[in-house]
């Protein structure tokens, strides 16, 4: 039972303080948590807290390998708008 | 220690020496406050003409969001807050101030100011201020935050000899709060909308008047969203003041697609020139506003106007040897010289008074890159300076930037020429006060409706402005009123 952290991670440190299992480290080239430590804070949180800070959608998944944080959830840009908004700047 | 109540200004008619906006801004506070920020280019408009800054960028977590940031902050070529190319250990960071501290002596000032929030990074953070105020005695250290970590932080922040935090507070209302801020982390939870701006609001009142009871000095910056908080910025202007905080920044959203940022990808527009000035005249009745802020990165280095932040890279400052006791010897005779001219000038500054009294006031351009003079060519100015002549006198308004945020986008204008940008920045102004022009950009600012003016160079900005009024005021050029240009 584990969290991980994937490449869309922007190394902004934010979960590593927060991690009650000190599972999460720097690494190149982004952070990443250990599958040995890490307890998904079951037990210690209602929530895992990697992901209740981490300001990227989609940069952890859980132990199914989903994305806890989806993409629009944390933005509020509905994955549809940003689509748009892309494509727009490509077309430029 | 309780700080002054600041005095009140008029709420129209201000003149240069009242209004807050210009060098004599702090005319009107304390021996003690002055004594603080007389040399901190960024809460003193005459000290930024003379003085320099740096951030070190040892600060990357957050713990919120706000619609106007993009957490994934690595591009080299822009230039707005959040944004850094390297980020720094304290060490590195240490080492970094030092080594501008001895190659640009005039730098004064070390913020730690992101890319996240610094009392977010509480170790990092003070880590380096500890340090540094070991190390480099004579730097000025300043911090700015969101403020939903700042309660927790004024003991640890009074014991590093911070005197200067900067608080950015958007809004008062937990409903235009909610407009703005989509979650933050809190007491181990995201918590998303009212709640959650609640909760921040609370967090960065109590902060403030923890601050103020300290004695520390605490600046405000707002960023103005129209349709959001527009109309709401006055108040948090009255009750910010109300608490302790003796400066006001009010700075304009910056929101483009390219950035990725809710409000770029939505569309939500930043602020006209003119509704920008409006609301910080609207401020000024209550409030010492502060005009001359350049949004600066969160790694930013030299003068307000400038960045040099290439000099100093990581790779460079690896090679510089730095005897930090003989360079501050050297600071402190630079300091010296240059308050030393500071004071001179204000002492010899004429009294150039506007000659007719019902003339309309005009806004004018001035190429500077410091020193409070007019000394760039019009083809150089990476940046103008706008102020505003009237039979009040003159005073400072804001500055605009000429290069866009992002070099090379072709989302700027459709084959637009640099030239024809940089006179589309000038909007709304008569004149242009600059050290030399080329021809083609003089024959391009006259059918534009701005005179340019290479007459003054080397002079005394406010000078030479009312000196240029003064002569649209006698060839009778200022009689009728002017439909203010609206960008």
């Amino acid at each position: 039972m584990s969290l991980k952290i994937i490449e869309s991670c922007v190394n902004c440190f934010a979960c590593e303080p927060v991690c009650p299992s000190k599972a999460i480290y720097e690494a190149k080239p982004h952070f990443l948590i250990d599958a040995k430590k890490c307890t998904e804070c079951v037990g210690e949180f209602d929530e895992p807290q990697c992901a209740s800070i981490c300001p990227i959608e989609g940069a952890i998944l859980d132990a199914l390998g989903i994305a806890i944080n989806p993409p629009g959830s944390l933005t509020g840009i509905s994955p549809e708008k940003m689509a748009e908004a892309m494509a727009e700047l490509q077309a430029h | 220690m309780e700080l002054p109540v600041l005095n009140e200004t008029p709420k129209s008619g201000c003149a240069a020496s009242s209004c807050g906006s210009n060098d004599d801004q702090l005319n009107h506070l304390s021996e003690e406050i002055r004594a603080k920020v007389q040399n901190h280019p960024c809460y003193s408009e005459d000290a930024h003409h003379y003085f320099a800054r740096m951030h070190v960028a040892v600060a990357p977590a957050c713990n919120i969001q706000c619609h106007y940031c993009n957490r994934k902050y690595d591009c080299a070529n822009e230039s707005r807050p959040g944004v850094v190319s390297e980020l720094l250990t304290p060490n590195q960071a240490v080492k970094k101030t030092m080594a501008v501290a001895a190659n640009i002596p005039q730098m004064t000032v070390l913020g730690i100011a992101g890319p996240g929030d610094p009392l977010a990074n509480p170790e990092r953070t003070f880590e380096t201020f500890r340090r540094l105020s070991e190390e480099a005695p004579d730097i000025k250290l300043c911090v700015s935050t969101n403020g939903l970590a700042l309660p927790d932080a004024v003991e640890e922040l009074s014991k590093h000899n911070i005197d200067h935090v900067t608080i950015t507070i958007n809004c008062v209302d937990p409903k235009v709060g909610a407009k703005i801020y989509p979650w933050i982390f809190w007491k181990n939870k995201r918590i998303k909308g009212e709640k959650a701006a609640k909760i921040l609001i609370e967090q960065q009142q109590k902060g403030l008047e923890m601050l103020v009871a300290k004695g520390i000095l605490v600046k405000v910056n707002s960023v103005l969203i129209p349709g959001v908080n527009d109309k709401h910025l006055a108040e948090v202007s009255r009750i910010v003041k109300e608490k302790g905080a003796f400066l006001h920044n009010v700075m304009p959203l910056i929101a483009e697609a390219e950035h990725g940022t809710f409000y770029g990808v939505m569309g939500q527009r930043g602020p006209t020139n003119d509704e920008l000035q409006a609301l910080q005249d609207e401020c000024a009745g209550d409030m010492n506003m502060m005009r001359h802020c350049r949004q600066c990165r969160a790694d930013a280095v030299g003068m307000l106007g400038e960045d040099r932040g290439d000099e100093f890279t990581l790779d460079k400052i690896e090679d510089m040897e730095i005897d930090y006791q003989a360079a501050m010897e050297k600071r402190k005779v630079i300091h010296q010289a240059i308050e030393a001219e500071m004071n001179s000038k204000r002492a010899a500054k004429l009294e150039v008074k506007a000659e007719k009294l019902n003339t309309r006031p005009v806004l004018m351009a001035v190429a500077t890159s410091g020193q409070n003079v007019i000394n760039v060519h019009f083809g150089h100015a990476k940046e103008f300076l706008i102020y505003e002549a009237s039979p009040n006198g003159v005073r400072f308004i804001s500055h605009r930037k000429v290069d866009q945020y992002c070099e090379g986008d072709t989302s700027c204008g459709d084959g637009e020429s640099v030239l024809q940008r940089t006179i589309r920045t000038l909007e709304g102004c008569e004149a242009v006060l600059c050290s030399k022009i080329g021809y083609e950009p003089w024959e391009m600012l006259e059918n534009a409706g701005i005179t340019p003016n290479g007459e003054h160079a080397m002079e005394n900005i406010e000078e030479a402005v009312m000196l240029v009024y003064n002569e649209m005021a006698m060839a009778g050029k200022l009689d009728e009123v002017k439909q203010r240009a609206t960008a």
